[in-house]
């Protein structure tokens, strides 16, 4: 028989299916639906802060324009990057693909908590808009990193803090619920090394969730407080210290840059293998790196504060292990491609999206360790070379790491399939563009644009200054183009919503969990538990599952 | 839920209070992470002063702290021996044993807005200098909890009453326990750091 | 599986000649990178910037390989071993799952450069930061909203917006941040690109740093802290000069603040004021916090465009529309605002006749 047909009754102690719209999708305890639910707020708000930057980008297209006021454009940049961490990256990276996929690939019926699954997901729609609700009252201005004194002055700091804190209790249980998923609740036989990458890289981020993110709500309760009710944590004048906020802050956002990549590391180790259909490269290097990577995440904050005055010694082991940190990372960057290297390869949009993401990840981590070298991040901290290299590890590793997921997973959530042409298009746009406007960065940044500017004219000598709006003027058109390239997914899942090619339960011919079952998969997943015999990219091989069969006639669809 | 409980096999019921507890003891741990990034910044904000406390403001006194605190570890205890009451199916002693708890609990609670108002009078205040705002922040975020675990133990005497727990099935007492007795530790780190050092 | 492969030569010449080719193209950028004029682009202005450019080469120059061999393979691997014409989309790749020594030189050579960079940059850190005992003066230097205030020893009055330096002596500077209500004091930065020195300015502490100026030549300093609605307009200047010229600036400066104090007092006289001069000074002292829209376009401070007596406009100085003599005292004086402070025109090293000047510009561009 086919592969994931039902062919016998769900065993007893499943509930029964829910029932009426409310259940079914507004109120689900399913955390498929819940995934999907993920999916569009995301989305929502990724078109919304995407404006956001094309907005200032169109400010920053002349040094001296007058497209938005400066406080406009201060907050501008301080909703973009708030939410594009908050409440874009970090949901969809956890919300919605650690629930679409992890339950699936340890064959669960569902994550361990789905009434807290469920309160997670309603803590996210309210967080989100408190903040972009911040606009009619006052949006906060200080950045996305909130510096008090600065951001104590200026109104919507505690909107923001609110907001952010909602957001940050949301990601602490979803942490602590799929933790106990994957440690309690895998399939017989699916020991540690047997689980998929994707698994591996969920578990160490839901590690990171539910223990940083603690810190950060303390952080937004004091500067809460602090705006509000003026209790002096912040303050030189009664005994506080603008570098405490710093401290707290950063202990948090830097295992949250973690947060919004190892996911998307977990992505590009399901991908590789099946496109290229052969076993990943590094196994075990991969997974056990991402365990390092979590831990070492917890101590190199203070990169982020090499000018905020810290004495020598201190800034010395930062140093250190900040530049400690790329070698794990390095190692996985050799193993994907290794992985290609000599597998059967077929170039499919997921994979180019993979491709897209080796190649800007890898150039954002090169960066990163210029940034982590104290005398050359002396130069380079807060100006357009810092603002180059995170776009390139969260829009080039994040953001390409989503789409790859996305056209990778689509099948399995929607039942159908994207469109491969319109895919591509999507792809190359999408890649030139994003290099066209960021690449530059680095060079302006590095002569002298400091970040959160709203004009630049102040800071150049007039013949410096032309090169310099050159640049932003290129930068901000492909902007636009990138931006563009948006539309062209839009368009491509809104066809395929509507009458897209059905899928099967396994269009690309993979071996993890997900693809064993229907698309999408029953309300309880599957039929029975599987029964796990090996690792799951074994190809070549038989499928490593006692109780499911393989088609021998099936053939990937791409 | 509750009525599952009693209509599920041992078996099923291990399992579910082996995922319950493990998220709670999380829980657990990242509340603690909550507490020791606010101590954080006490110990960070101490160690810039030239001197501590600031000049014109009174420590504490550790006199009423310290009997407060034995109030406290007494509930622990009293918590402790409901436990064991429960185990040993004395329902009679286990309600007494929870209701001691809350009421040293709500003393502890007591004591703490007698010291908040003491200090208040010497000038220490919550949005002053550092000293009054690490005390309250730390010292309130505690009271909360304790608060919170109160009610906890109310709705755990609310559930023996209805017949829900059994001897051998009894999770939300157990992490009721389990979060009495966090409230504990915490209580001597802050105690430690706010009375002792 | 592979079909019938010669298990003894994994990597056949195919894959060493590519790798060839890309050593080759990593080679040339490398030498590009030893050889790219900084300069030319951000001139050296301290004796620090040598050794940080040195460091940025270094770093540069192994990332090129790196880049250069994880697209270069992305790309070859991805021609090479994709699916040709007829082959069935069920044929399966290698199964080699890891390589000892592979992963383990690929960890290592890493870790290596690793600690190389590590030590490097180790060695070059003293070399901006903190004091230094060798140092021959210290410069405090106060961020305020939105410029920067410098106290040289000797000069009883600050100097706003510019650091002469002599060239070639060892200087220290003390960097804070205040304002005269210090509730309203937030984070700078004070960076000057040239000397490849950045270094926040934070209330409540004073950090020191130290440099030698190399250069003579006249350099930016950028705020890169956000710290309010100015701060794209916050910038200063380091004068790096002769000891002579540095000696006669530093003459004509005390002299100037001896008669300036005379001049804060009593009423400054606005005939003769000259609008292109005023232009001129307003686009360096003023631009930061005022535009010239109307008076409700604020930015730090309200919009100077149409400020005089006007019975359709808000008030500007104590409820009454402003005649250019109030405008003069303002501008003499100085203010408090409630998103920044207004210097005096001694903070802001104006004379009697800049004061002029600037009345006469502003009553030029009334609408």
């Amino acid at each position: 028989m086919a592969v994931g047909e039902v062919a016998v009754e769900p065993q007893e102690h499943i509930h029964p299916p829910p029932t009426g719209f409310v259940s079914k999708y507004i109120i689900s305890f399913d955390h498929k639906v819940i995934a999907v639910q993920y999916f569009i707020t995301s989305g929502l708000f990724f078109v919304l802060a995407g404006l956001l930057a094309e907005l200032m980008r169109a400010q920053l297209s002349g040094p001296h324009n007058n497209v938005l006021s400066p406080t406009t454009y201060n907050e501008a940049f301080t909703v973009h990057g708030s939410a594009m961490v908050w409440l874009v990256t970090i949901p969809i990276l956890t919300g919605a693909f650690g629930n679409l996929v992890m339950p699936l690939q340890i064959g669960a019926r569902d994550v361990a908590f789905p009434w807290l699954n469920m309160f997670s997901f309603w803590l996210f729609p309210p967080a989100g808009i408190l903040l972009f609700g911040s606009f009619l009252v006052g949006a906060p201005q200080a950045g996305w990193t909130e510096y008090p004194p600065v951001s104590l002055m200026t109104p919507g700091t505690a909107m923001w803090s609110a907001a952010i804190f909602l957001i940050g209790v949301s990601s602490t249980i979803t942490g602590i619920n799929f933790l106990v998923t994957v440690i309690k609740m895998r399939a017989p036989g699916m020991t540690w090394t047997r689980m998929p990458l994707f698994v591996w890289a969920t578990v160490v981020t839901a590690f990171l969730s539910a223990i940083a993110t603690a810190n950060l709500s303390a952080a937004l309760a004091g500067l809460f407080i602090a705006q509000i009710f003026h209790i002096p944590f912040f303050d030189p004048a009664r005994g506080g210290s603008p570098v405490l906020w710093q401290h707290v802050f950063w202990f948090y956002s830097h295992p949250a840059v973690y947060i919004m990549i190892l996911p998307a590391f977990g992505i590009i180790s399901e991908v590789i293998p099946t496109f290229v259909r052969r076993p990943i490269f590094g196994y075990k290097a991969i997974a056990y790196s991402s365990v390092g990577i979590g831990l070492i995440s917890f101590m190199v904050w203070a990169h982020h504060m090499f000018t905020s005055g810290l004495a020598q010694w201190v800034q010395l082991p930062f140093m250190i292990l900040t530049m400690a940190v790329a070698i794990p990372t390095g190692i996985k960057i050799f193993s994907w491609v290794t992985t290609l290297w000599r597998g059967r390869i077929r170039l499919t949009s997921p994979l180019l999206f993979v491709m897209g993401f080796l190649s800007t990840f890898t150039f954002g981590g090169v960066t990163g360790v210029f940034l982590a070298s104290v005398p050359v991040d002396i130069h380079e901290h807060a100006t357009y070379f810092v603002v180059a290299h995170l776009h390139y590890v969260l829009f080039g590793g994040s953001m390409f790491g989503i789409f790859a997921g996305l056209y990778y997973w689509w099948p399995k959530m929607t039942g159908r399939l994207l469109d491969e042409r319109l895919g591509k298009w999507h792809f190359w746009l999408m890649f030139i563009a994003f290099n066209a406007t960021f690449l530059p960065m680095h060079w302006i940044g590095l002569l002298g644009m400091p970040r959160r500017v709203a004009t630049y004219f102040a800071q150049f000598d007039p013949e410096l200054l032309r090169t310099i709006s050159a640049t932003n003027l290129f930068i901000t058109i492909s902007a636009f183009v990138l931006g563009a390239s948006m539309l062209i997914f839009a368009y491509n899942a809104l066809r395929s919503a509507r009458g897209g090619e059905r899928a099967g339960s396994n269009p690309w011919g993979a071996r993890t969990l997900e693809w064993m079952t229907t698309s999408p998969p029953p309300y309880y997943n599957f039929a029975e538990i599987p029964i796990v015999l090996s690792g799951p990219y074994e190809y070549g091989k038989p499928l490593p599952y006692a109780n499911i069969k393989q088609d021998p006639d099936a053939v990937p669809l791409h | 839920m509750a009525t599952h409980a009693l209509h599920v096999d041992d078996a099923l019921y291990e399992e579910v209070r082996g995922h319950r507890l493990l998220g709670f003891l999380l829980f657990l741990i990242s509340d603690s992470i909550l507490f020791m990034s606010f101590i954080f910044g006490y110990l960070y904000n101490r160690a810039a002063a030239p001197v501590w406390p600031p000049p014109g403001l009174e420590r504490p006194d550790v006199f009423l702290a310290a009997v407060n605190s034995i109030v406290l570890f007494g509930s622990g205890v009293t918590m402790h021996f409901a436990m064991e009451s429960m185990r040993h199916e004395n329902r009679k002693r286990f309600v007494g044993f929870v209701l001691a708890t809350i009421v040293l609990g709500l003393m502890f609670l007591g004591g703490q807005v007698i010291e908040y108002t003491t200090l208040i009078r010497h000038d220490v205040t919550w949005n002053g200098t550092t000293f009054g705002a690490s005390f309250f922040t730390l010292t309130g975020m505690h009271g909360f909890h304790v608060f919170i675990g109160v009610i906890f133990l109310i709705t755990v005497l609310i559930q023996t009453l209805k017949g829900v727990y059994t001897t051998q099935r009894h999770f939300g007492l157990t992490a009721a326990t389990l979060y009495w007795h966090f409230v504990d530790v915490i209580w001597v780190a802050l105690f430690s750091l706010f009375y002792v050092y | 599986m592979d079909s019938g492969s010669r298990q003894a030569s994994l990597l056949d010449s195919e894959f060493w000649g590519v790798t060839a080719l890309m050593a080759v193209l990593s080679g040339v950028l490398m030498w590009g990178v030893v050889i790219f004029p900084i300069d030319e682009f951000l001139p050296k202005a301290s004796s620090a910037a040598e050794h940080i450019d040195y460091l940025f080469k270094f770093m540069s120059f192994f990332s090129v390989p790196f880049i250069i061999f994880v697209n270069g393979y992305i790309l070859y691997f991805t021609w090479r071993y994709h699916l040709r014409k007829g082959q069935s989309r069920t044929a399966v790749g290698s199964d080699i799952h890891d390589h000892t020594a592979l992963e383990t030189l690929w960890t290592v050579i890493p870790s290596i450069l690793m600690v190389a960079l590590g030590i490097l940059s180790y060695i070059v850190m003293p070399e901006y930061y903190l004091a230094d005992a060798a140092s021959q003066a210290t410069v405090e230097a106060i961020g305020h909203r939105f410029y920067y205030e410098f106290r040289y020893p000797g000069l009883k009055d600050p100097v706003n917006g510019e650091l002469h330096l002599p060239i070639g002596k060892l200087v220290t500077i003390d960097l804070t941040s205040a304002e005269t209500d210090p509730s309203q004091a937030v984070i700078h930065s004070f960076w000057a690109p040239e000397f490849r020195v950045k270094q926040d300015l934070i209330p409540g502490m004073v950090v020191p740093i130290h440099f030698k100026p190399t250069r003579i030549g006249t350099y930016r300093i950028i705020c890169t802290e956000f710290c309010g609605l100015g701060h794209s307009d916050m910038v200063g200047k380091v004068i790096v000069e002769s000891q002579a010229a540095f000696d006669t600036w530093f003459a004509q400066e005390k002299t100037r603040q001896a008669s300036s104090s005379q001049a804060m007092t009593g009423t400054i006289s606005l005939a003769g004021g000259d609008e292109a001069s005023g232009a001129t000074l307003f686009s360096k002292k003023c631009v930061a916090c005022h535009g010239v829209g109307g008076f409700d376009q604020k930015k730090v401070g309200p919009g100077l465009g149409n400020i005089f007596a006007d019975p359709q406009h808000p008030k500007l100085v104590n409820g009454q529309a402003a005649t250019p003599q109030d405008v003069a005292a303002l501008i003499q004086h100085g203010a408090q605002g409630p998103m920044g402070t207004m210097p005096s025109m001694q903070q802001n090293g104006l004379s009697a006749k800049d004061v002029a000047n600037l009345v006469a510009y502003l009553k030029s561009i009334h609408q």
